[in-house]
């Protein structure tokens, strides 16, 4: 019996951070260029201030496709390195057992919150239901993240391409790019912060946040958080 | 007192040569078919030859670098913005994408989508002109000096001297979306139907509506995230988690 699995290719690490440092930044210059009382979410000091630092909205513009860009093309040759991998990703975060998974999410939200307590207040017990590969919460953001990452992508290229190729025809379609790149991004990073706290500040997933780097877990760590997922690889291997 | 540039204009000076629409096309190389100034005629009635009881009218026109320009609110990025210093309404090219949520919101369609530059485009009052000295082109061509251009909080300036000259009867155009235009005509220029209402793209309101609503969902994922710090460090973890612990 191994005493770690594993978890994570070397490219699926590669694109995770990859992407989380792409995001960083997209979201740092992308907030910059809203500038509308009506919207703008720290006031307009902070978009002020960025434009400031690269010398104009214009610059700050072009610094923010150029990321956006380099991320795609990232996403892409992650594609095409593992595809496989990908597809895995896609079939173990999508599908959802109703029972067992909106239940683990209930009792999991407030277990973080108010602690096992309170669901034994109510008659509740306090155990997870086990979990397979991800459980719902990672299933929950990752699902976000991938139909978010579509919307934001999508709008982002048409706005790309607006000032390069479109025409007048296409105000109305480049106008909806805003707003739902917007809307994505708000959402997506409402779930951005709960996954940041729970894998690198919450000690419980501590194994699970150096496996993004070392690409292994510890059997414990597994059978413990992935319990259906540790049982497979126990009865088919690895 | 911060300047204001401004267009006053005496109507009953035009008499609709189209001098000024041609020279802003030269000037700033407008593609064709698309115009950042206009003339619009005004026929209060119909007139019965031989017994011609009111004369044709003519409204010069253009962007009117408006007091409240709702232009500027539609804009998400700041791309278009009231200048500060001169009054004028701006467009940064270099951060605007072409969206086209200002066209609707202008009530007097004095913007449109340029058509080789594909962004937003309008009367900028000639910059380059202005910083060689010279006029805007539309004002420098009249042949009747109907367009009057400058600072009108600048008592000297000549847009400034009519404007207090003719304070009592100056009149704007009357849109339905009130935006206190920066274009005064003297006397009466008689009441085409170009004042319009200031149109908001559905998704612009879209996008206003939702800012609210986002920032309260990342506000509550924030509380959420500080709730599980709070009984992290109070309470610590559980216990049966330190079977994890990979050390």
């Amino acid at each position: 019996m191994p005493k770690v699995h594993k978890r994570h290719d070397p490219s699926d690490i590669f694109i995770h951070w990859f992407n989380a440092a792409c995001w960083f930044l997209l979201l740092l210059t992308g907030i910059g260029l809203i500038r509308n009382p009506a919207i703008d979410p720290f006031g307009s000091g902070y978009p002020e201030a960025m434009r400031a630092m690269v010398g104009g909205g214009g610059n700050l513009l072009l610094i923010h496709e150029f990321i956006g860009l380099a991320w795609l093309v990232g996403f892409l040759l992650y594609l095409v390195v593992n595809f496989k991998g990908a597809l895995f990703f896609l079939s173990e975060v999508f599908p959802v057992s109703m029972g067992r998974d909106m239940t683990w999410m209930m009792k999991k939200i407030v277990l973080m919150t108010l602690g096992p307590k309170a669901l034994k207040m109510v008659g509740l017990d306090p155990e997870l239901p086990d979990q397979g590969y991800y459980n719902m919460g990672q299933k929950a953001f990752a699902q976000a993240s991938v139909v978010g990452g579509v919307v934001i992508a999508v709008t982002g290229v048409i706005m790309f391409l607006s000032d390069r190729s479109f025409g007048a025809e296409a105000t109305g379609m480049i106008s909806w790019s805003i707003a739902l790149h917007f809307i994505a991004v708000g959402l997506v990073f409402a779930g951005l912060l709960v996954h940041i706290y729970m894998a690198a500040i919450s000690p419980e997933e501590r194994p699970g946040f150096k496996s993004m780097f070392t690409g292994v877990v510890p059997d414990g760590y597994a059978k413990h958080h992935h319990r259906l997922w540790w049982e497979k690889i126990k009865t088919e291997g690895e | 007192m911060a300047q204001q540039l401004a267009m006053v204009i005496d109507a009953a000076k035009c008499i609709d040569c189209k001098g000024c629409v041609a020279a802003c096309k030269v000037a700033n190389d407008v593609p064709t078919g698309q115009w950042r100034n206009w003339i619009k005629p005004t026929v209060e009635e119909v007139p019965i030859p031989g017994l011609l009881k009111s004369k044709p009218k003519f409204q010069p026109g253009a962007c009117m670098h408006c007091e409240n320009p709702t232009c500027v609110d539609a804009c998400p990025t700041g791309a278009t913005y009231k200048d500060k210093e001169t009054g004028e309404v701006v467009i940064n090219n270099a951060l605007c994408i072409g969206c086209g949520n200002c066209i609707p919101s202008c009530p007097y369609d004095a913007r449109f989508r340029n058509e080789v530059t594909r962004k937003a485009d309008k009367c900028n009052y000639c910059p380059e002109r202005r910083a060689a000295g010279l006029p805007p082109a539309c004002v420098d061509t009249c042949p009747t000096k109907a367009r009057v251009f400058g600072d009108i909080n600048d008592p000297e300036s000549a847009a400034g001297i009519l404007y207090r000259k003719n304070k009592d009867r100056l009149t704007r155009i009357s849109a339905r979306t009130d935006t206190k235009p920066n274009m005064f005509y003297v006397g009466d220029p008689g009441h085409g139907d170009w004042g319009g209402e200031a149109v908001v793209p559905a998704s612009m309101v879209a996008m206003k509506q939702s800012a609210p609503l986002i920032k309260g969902i990342v506000g509550l994922s924030g509380l959420g995230v500080l709730a599980m710090l709070g009984r992290q460090l109070l309470v610590g973890s559980d216990a049966e988690h330190k079977e994890d612990s990979d050390a």
